[in-house]
C-alpha cells in the first residue's frame, strides 16, 4: 500500500518536474525577449532589463536558471500578464476553477447516464433496443463538440429562449470570488436573494455541460457495453449461472464489478477529452474558464500567460489521470501491487 | 427413476454462415447413487453436454431433445428462474478450468458463501447465520482437502495455485449438498497423490451420501477404478455405454476397443518398445464432420453401410450404436 503511494508519487513529481521544464523552455522559445516571457513586464530601459535579468537570475546557468524557477513558481510569484498587467496567479485561479466545475459537472452527467445504459445495452446485446442505443451514441460521438454547442445556443437561446446565452451568472448579482466554485461563492456571499442566483447559476450551467457531456457520454456507452458483454462471456459468469444465482445477483455481485474496473481508465482518458471540449465551449459560452482565457492569451500573443496556462491544465490533467489510475488500481484485487506505474 | 436422463440431446451452434451439429443425439442416464463416467478425446464435446446440463447455453445454441429430465421434471421447458433453482438445490458443476470459472474480484470465501443455498442456514439472528455460513463453509473446504482455509479463502483467484482452485471449485459445488455432482475434468493435471486424495472424496461421498457422480474425464485408469458405468463419446456421439466391467472386458464398438487399448497401463502384455495402439487420423473438426458414423472415416471395421448413422441397439443394459460390432459372437 505504501510502496503503491511512493511509486505514485514519484511518478507525479518527475511528471510535473519535466511539465515545469517545457514550460521553463518556453521562455526561450517565443519570440519575445526572455525576460519579458518570464516575468511579464516589459523593461523600459537597460537598467531596468539588467535588474530584471540579475533578480531572476537569467544570467547564471540554464540548471540555476531552472532552479529559480521552479523556486518562484512554487512561491506563487508566476508573473505577470503582458496584457493585463494583472498577477498570473490570481487570474488562473479565477479561471481554472470555473473550468474544473464546468468539467466536473459534464463528468457527472456522463458516469449518471452513460454507465446505466451503457450496462442496459450490454445486458441487451444485439436486440433492437441495443443497436438502437448504439446507432443513436456512434452519431451522437462523431458530432464535433462546437457544432453541437452552436446548435444548442441556436435552438435553445435564439429560437425558444429558455436558457441564457453565454456567460456563468447574470450580470445583476454580484458575486465575490473566494473558491472559485461558484454555487460555493454564492452561499459565501451577502447576496440577498441566493435562491434566485443559485438558479440564474443554473441555467446558465446547462447549456454548456450538455454539449459537454453528449460527446462523452456517448463514448461512455459504448465502452461500458463492449465491457459488459466481455463479461457475460467469461467463464466465471458460467459457473455462477450453474451455482443457480438469480440474474439480479450475478449482475450487482458478478458483473458490475468486474465490467467497471476495466472502464476507469479508459475514464481517464476521457476525462482529458473532456476538459479539451469543455475548453473549447467555454470560448462559445464566453464561460470565464481557462480555456476561454488561454485562447484569448493567444490572439493577443500574452506569452507569460501561455506558458503559465500550459503549465496549469496539464498539471490538472495529469494530477486527475494519476488519481484515477491509483484508486483503480486500490480497488481492483487482480492488479499485482508491485507492479510498474504508468500513465 | 434415474435422477438425470437424457435422451436425443441435439446441439446445434449457429455460427452465422452455418449451422454445426456439435452434438448428435447423446444419449445419457445418472441414477441415484451411481458414478457414470463420461468418456472421450478432446473435442468430443464432453464439455458442451456439462455446458447444456447446467443451463449455462449463448445464445448461438440451439438445444433440442426428446428427453432431458432432472427427477422427472423436464428441463428443457422450465424457465430460467426454475431451472436455476433446481441447479441451486440439488445439482452441483465443477467447471473444466477452475480458475476462470472463480470471479476475480471476490474473495474466494465470499464466493463459497455464495454458492450455500439459505435453506441450509437455520440461524435466527443474521450474525448467527453469517457464523453458521463461514463454519458450513470452513468444513466444506477442509473436506476436499484444503487445510489452510484462512489463508485460501481471504485469497482472489489469481492468487491460489491451480490444485488449489480445482479443490475450490469442488468445494463449491458440494457445499449446497447436491443429489448430483457433474464434474468436468476436476483432477486435471493435478499430481497423483492430490488426484487419489479427489477420487477417493467423491467415492466417499457417493458411498456415504448415494450422491450421484457424472464423472467427464479421460483419464481411463481414474475412471475404471471409481465409476460403475461409463458412457463413450466420439465426435458428439455417444458410441457405447454399460457398465463398467462389460465394457472393459468386451467392448462393442472399434472405438472404445481402440480407445481402451491406447491406454498402456491397461494392457498388461505389452512388449516394452513396442508401438502403442492407435487408431490413425485424428478427431476430425466441428467444420468437417462425416456423414453417418461419424467415426467412419478412421474406423479399422467400416464399411459402405457405415455412410448412415447406427441406430442405438441394446443387449440388456449395454447399448452400442455400430454397424459391425465386435465380440458379437460372444454373447
Amino acid at each position: 500500500m505504501i510502496n503503491i503511494l511512493l511509486r505514485y508519487t514519484i511518478l507525479f513529481t518527475l511528471t510535473l518536474l519535466a511539465l515545469s521544464a517545457m514550460s521553463f523552455t518556453l521562455i526561450y522559445l517565443f519570440p519575445a525577449d526572455p525576460i519579458t516571457n518570464l516575468t511579464g513586464i516589459t523593461p523600459q530601459n537597460t537598467i531596468q532589463h539588467d535588474a530584471l535579468v540579475r533578480q531572476y537570475r537569467l544570467d547564471s546557468a540554464y540548471l540555476i536558471q531552472f532552479w529559480h524557477y521552479l523556486e518562484q513558481l512554487f512561491s506563487g510569484n508566476w508573473g505577470y500578464s503582458l496584457i493585463s498587467g494583472e498577477p498570473l496567479k490570481d487570474e488562473i485561479l479565477y479561471a481554472l476553477p470555473a473550468t474544473v466545475e464546468l468539467s466536473a459537472y459534464a463528468m457527472l452527467i456522463v458516469v449518471l447516464i452513460g454507465i446505466p445504459i451503457g450496462c442496459y445495452s450490454g445486458l441487451r446485446a444485439y436486440t433492437n433496443a441495443d443497436f438502437a442505443i448504439n446507432s443513436i451514441s456512434v452519431s451522437v460521438y462523431s458530432v464535433p463538440v462546437f457544432w453541437l454547442a452552436v446548435i444548442f445556443i441556436l435552438t435553445f437561446s435564439l429560437q425558444f429562449g429558455w436558457l441564457p446565452l453565454s456567460g456563468r451568472l447574470n450580470l445583476l448579482f454580484d458575486i465575490p470570488n473566494h473558491t472559485g466554485f461558484l454555487f460555493i461563492d454564492i452561499l459565501l456571499s451577502n447576496e440577498p436573494d441566493k435562491s434566485l442566483a443559485m438558479r440564474d447559476a443554473l441555467l446558465h450551467l446547462i447549456l454548456p455541460t450538455l454539449s459537454i457531456a453528449c460527446i462523452s457520454t456517448a463514448a461512455i456507452i459504448r465502452v461500458t457495453r463492449r465491457s459488459i458483454i466481455d463479461v457475460l462471456n467469461q467463464p466465471y459468469i458460467t459457473a455462477a449461472k450453474a451455482r443457480g444465482l438469480t440474474n439480479r445477483q450475478i449482475f450487482f455481485r458478478h458483473v458490475l464489478r468486474n465490467a467497471l474496473l476495466p472502464i476507469l481508465p479508459l475514464m481517464a482518458m476521457q476525462i482529458t477529452t473532456l476538459i479539451t471540449n469543455a475548453m473549447i465551449v467555454e470560448t462559445l459560452f464566453s464561460w470565464p474558464g481557462i480555456g476561454n482565457w488561454l485562447i484569448q492569451a493567444i490572439y493577443q500573443r500574452d506569452y507569460s500567460a501561455l506558458r503559465i496556462g500550459m503549465l496549469a491544465v496539464s498539471t490538472l490533467v495529469v494530477i486527475i489521470t494519476i488519481a484515477i489510475d491509483l484508486f483503480n488500481r486500490l480497488i481492483d484485487p487482480s492488479r499485482e501491487k508491485f507492479e510498474s506505474v504508468t500513465i | 427413476m434415474p435422477l438425470l436422463d437424457i435422451k436425443n440431446l441435439t446441439l446445434e451452434i449457429n455460427n452465422g454462415a452455418q449451422s454445426i451439429k456439435a452434438l448428435d443425439k447423446i444419449n445419457l442416464t445418472v441414477n441415484a447413487g451411481e458414478i457414470r463416467a463420461l468418456v472421450g478425446e478432446s473435442g468430443s464435446g464432453k464439455s458442451l453436454i456439462v455446458q447444456a446440463i447446467a443451463g449455462a447455453t449463448p445464445g448461438n445454441w440451439h438445444l433440442t431433445a426428446d428427453r432431458m429430465s432432472w427427477n422427472g421434471e423436464n428441463l428443457l421447458s422450465m424457465s430460467v428462474e426454475q431451472r436455476r433453482k433446481v441447479l441451486r438445490k440439488d445439482i452441483g458443476v465443477v467447471f473444466q478450468h477452475a480458475i476462470a470459472s472463480l470471479d476475480p474480484s471476490v474473495t474466494l470465501g465470499e464466493q463459497l458463501e455464495e454458492a450455500l443455498p439459505d435453506e441450509l442456514i437455520d440461524g435466527k439472528w443474521f450474525w448467527q447465520r453469517a457464523q453458521q455460513r463461514r463454519r458450513a463453509v470452513i468444513s466444506t473446504v477442509h473436506k476436499v482437502g484444503i487445510k489452510d482455509h484462512n489463508q485460501y479463502l481471504r485469497a482472489y483467484p489469481h492468487q491460489i495455485p491451480t490444485d488449489i482452485g480445482q479443490k475450490l471449485m469442488l468445494a463449491m459445488a458440494l457445499v449446497n449438498q447436491p443429489k448430483m455432482l457433474i464434474a468436468d475434468d476436476p483432477t486435471r493435471g493435478m499430481e497423483t497423490t492430490t488426484k487419489v486424495q479427489v477420487l477417493k472424496l467423491l467415492s466417499r461421498l457417493n458411498q456415504t451420501r448415494s450422491l450421484g457422480i457424472l464423472f467427464v474425464s479421460h483419464d481411463l485408469l481414474a475412471i475404471s477404478s471409481m465409476s460403475h458405468t461409463m458412457t463413450v463419446l466420439y465426435c458428439g456421439q455417444t458410441v457405447e455405454s454399460g457398465k463398467m466391467k462389460q465394457i472393459r472386458k468386451r467392448p462393442l464398438h472399434p472405438y472404445t476397443k481402440a480407445l481402451l487399448d491406447s491406454a498402456p497401463s491397461f494392457s498388461k502384455d505389452l512388449p516394452p518398445k513396442s508401438q502403442l495402439s492407435t487408431l490413425a487420423g485424428t478427431i476430425p473438426t466441428l467444420q468437417h464432420l462425416p456423414i453417418g458414423c461419424r467415426l467412419g472415416p478412421r474406423c479399422p471395421r467400416a464399411q459402405r453401410a457405415c455412410v448412415n448413422v447406427p441406430a442405438v441397439r441394446k443387449i440388456h443394459d449395454h447399448s452400442y450404436s455400430c454397424h459391425f460390432p465386435l465380440h458379437m459372437e460372444k454373447i
